[in-house]
């Protein structure tokens, strides 16, 4: 499948609890209707800071976090297609609401609402990630604690065997956190996935935005997403056992830079990676 | 919580069944996701291949009386969870989730005005709809997990055993028939619904006191759904071939058949395609906006 990250900043008029109710409320009420779309995540970054949730193991498993990371976004979409192409061609009026004639077009979505410019500052840095899922994840019917992991790549070590490593014995030892209920790996890829889906004059495409995007990409190279009941259990299984010092050791090997962010999930569309089925299915 | 399954026969003069789905899953749910405090909410469609087929040899012996066309009454039904009846009736109030000039505000282009294109609808009163709105007692036998692949789900409607009263009917089905059900093999879910005896329970102060649904012919249609069945069970598995095999393990199906026999005048499955549009928490609401 493709998946794609769309971070974004909120639009200066609104409070961060703001920007959730319009992005989770109207923006994603069009997000999910986009045409052919097998999966929508939206993630909030969490009211409270990381320090405060993890206590004292939030500076402990932290190294070199770049300055000024949480002023870069506020949240993150993750969309899942089938192909680059039915990515693109997404954003297409919607044959699914119903009218006087019979069903009809939404032009609406088409432009995602066309809140862009009241609910961002700027344009999303979007980018496929390519990932690598350790533990799929099965959602029960409560609100999860979402842990998020920000890290780049040790220098000397080739992108491929960072993958590699991280994907394999780096998240056979994560697995091994008691209480995890998923582990999903996303390398960012340098794939094009803005010029045909935002407009030519977007602000993405200015030289300032392009300095943006490219200073926060300098931050992260693999984001990790990981799922728990409760923030304890993580705090738990990565203080002082044995499995947090393979970690440990493991990430000073792996990473340049690693940093942790609680994110609140909304689930706009289930991920559905089984074939699609042939008809209109959220 | 306060749990409403809300049966739902599509608009056939303007949609086929294929085309109420995307009008039902697509427009509509794009504005109703945003009701006020909702805390969960699927949209379950029967699916279009029929399932007798593919229970094989098993269909005779775990359907019985199954009323004939109970699928014509009825394309879909949503489920919505809130955290009570109140918060249920005031799920229309507005609230600001679209960011527009001057920041967070209300959405003028909020509207459910797309129901009596999308549903059955009344000649006489043009901004209606018909609709069978009903409050169900909930109790969660195994607590679904959904995992990312589309499930299958079936739905066990049931009716009472005449010969039983109401509290022992109820007894049974909860202390016997829901444990045992939930020991079928390789479930994601299993969650034991019972109608409330109060089929207004819903409509109350939902709709105002002259909408269809308190109209003679909104009563009558309300009593004779609701004649059909007294509970469903919703069953969460990977394919119908799963739910055979777990179905078929010899000494449950035995319990589970002798059970049936004594507790249902009659029970039979509907396979439904359950969209999600707001996954349920039924943890405390977060104090921020959350689905």
């Amino acid at each position: 499948m493709l998946k794609v990250f769309g971070f974004v900043r909120r639009h200066p008029d609104l409070t961060h609890d703001e920007y959730r109710a319009a992005h989770v409320g109207y923006h994603n009420s069009y997000g999910r209707r986009l045409n052919n779309i097998r999966g929508y995540v939206l993630n909030v970054r969490a009211n409270a800071p990381i320090g405060k949730t993890l206590g004292l193991l939030a500076d402990q498993i932290t190294r070199n976090e770049s300055p000024g990371f949480d002023d870069l976004w506020d949240g993150w979409g993750q969309l899942l297609f089938d192909s680059l192409e039915t990515y693109l061609s997404a954003k297409t009026p919607a044959h699914d609401k119903a009218g006087p004639r019979g069903l009809e077009d939404d032009a609406r979505v088409a432009a995602v609402g066309g809140d862009g410019p009241w609910l961002y500052a700027g344009s999303p840095f979007q980018f496929m990630v390519v990932e690598h899922v350790a533990l799929a994840v099965r959602r029960p019917e409560r609100k999860l604690f979402k842990l998020t992991q920000f890290a780049t790549q040790q220098s000397g070590l080739p992108a491929e065997l960072f993958r590699s490593y991280v994907s394999g014995r780096y998240a056979a030892r994560l697995a091994q956190l008691p209480g995890l209920r998923g582990l999903v790996m996303n390398f960012r890829t340098p794939l094009d996935v803005m010029s045909k889906f935002f407009e030519p004059e977007a602000q993405g495409f200015t030289a300032s935005g392009i300095a943006e995007r490219e200073h926060f990409y300098g931050s992260w190279d693999c984001m990790t997403e990981l799922w728990f009941d409760r923030a304890k259990q993580f705090v738990d299984g990565r203080e002082h056992t044995p499995l947090s010092a393979h970690l440990d050791t493991l990430e000073s090997e792996l990473f340049a830079s690693v940093c942790y962010r609680e994110v609140d999930e909304t689930v706009v569309v289930l991920p559905n990676r089984a074939p699609a089925p042939e008809y209109y299915f959220r | 919580m306060f749990k409403v399954f809300a049966f739902l026969k599509r608009n056939s003069e303007l949609l086929t069944h294929d085309e109420y789905r995307a009008g039902h899953v697509g427009f509509h749910c794009g504005n109703s996701r945003r009701l006020k405090d909702i805390r969960g909410y699927s949209v379950n469609i029967w699916a279009n291949a029929p399932l007798a087929p593919r229970l094989g040899t098993l269909h005779d012996e775990i359907v019985r009386s199954e009323p004939p066309e109970f699928l014509d009454l009825w394309d879909g039904f949503p489920e919505v969870w809130f955290d009570s009846h109140r918060s249920w009736i005031e799920a229309g109030t507005p609230e600001p989730t679209r960011a527009m000039a001057g920041g967070l505000q209300v959405d003028p282009d909020w509207t459910l005005g797309d129901g009596p294109y999308l549903f059955d609808p009344l000649p006489d009163r043009p901004t209606e709809f018909r609709s069978c709105h009903l409050h169900m007692e909930e109790h969660i036998v195994v607590p679904v997990e959904r995992p990312e692949h589309k499930l299958t789900k079936l739905m066990l409607f049931f009716r009472r055993n005449p010969v039983l009263d109401e509290a022992a009917f109820v007894q049974g089905v909860l202390n016997h028939y829901a444990p045992l059900t939930g020991r079928l093999a390789d479930l994601y879910g299993c969650t034991l619904n019972f109608l409330d005896t109060d089929q207004e329970a819903a409509f109350r102060n939902y709709y105002p006191a002259d909408a269809w649904a308190f109209s003679p012919e909104g009563y009558a249609m309300r009593r004779a759904f609701c004649a059909l069945w007294d509970g469903a069970i919703e069953l969460h598995v990977d394919s119908v071939e799963a739910f055979v095999l777990a179905r078929s393990a010899p000494d449950l199906n035995l319990q589970l058949c002798a059970a049936e026999r004594h507790l249902f005048a009659a029970n039979w499955y509907v396979e439904v395609d359950e969209n999600m549009i707001v996954m349920p928490n039924r943890g405390t609401a977060p104090s921020f906006y959350y689905r």
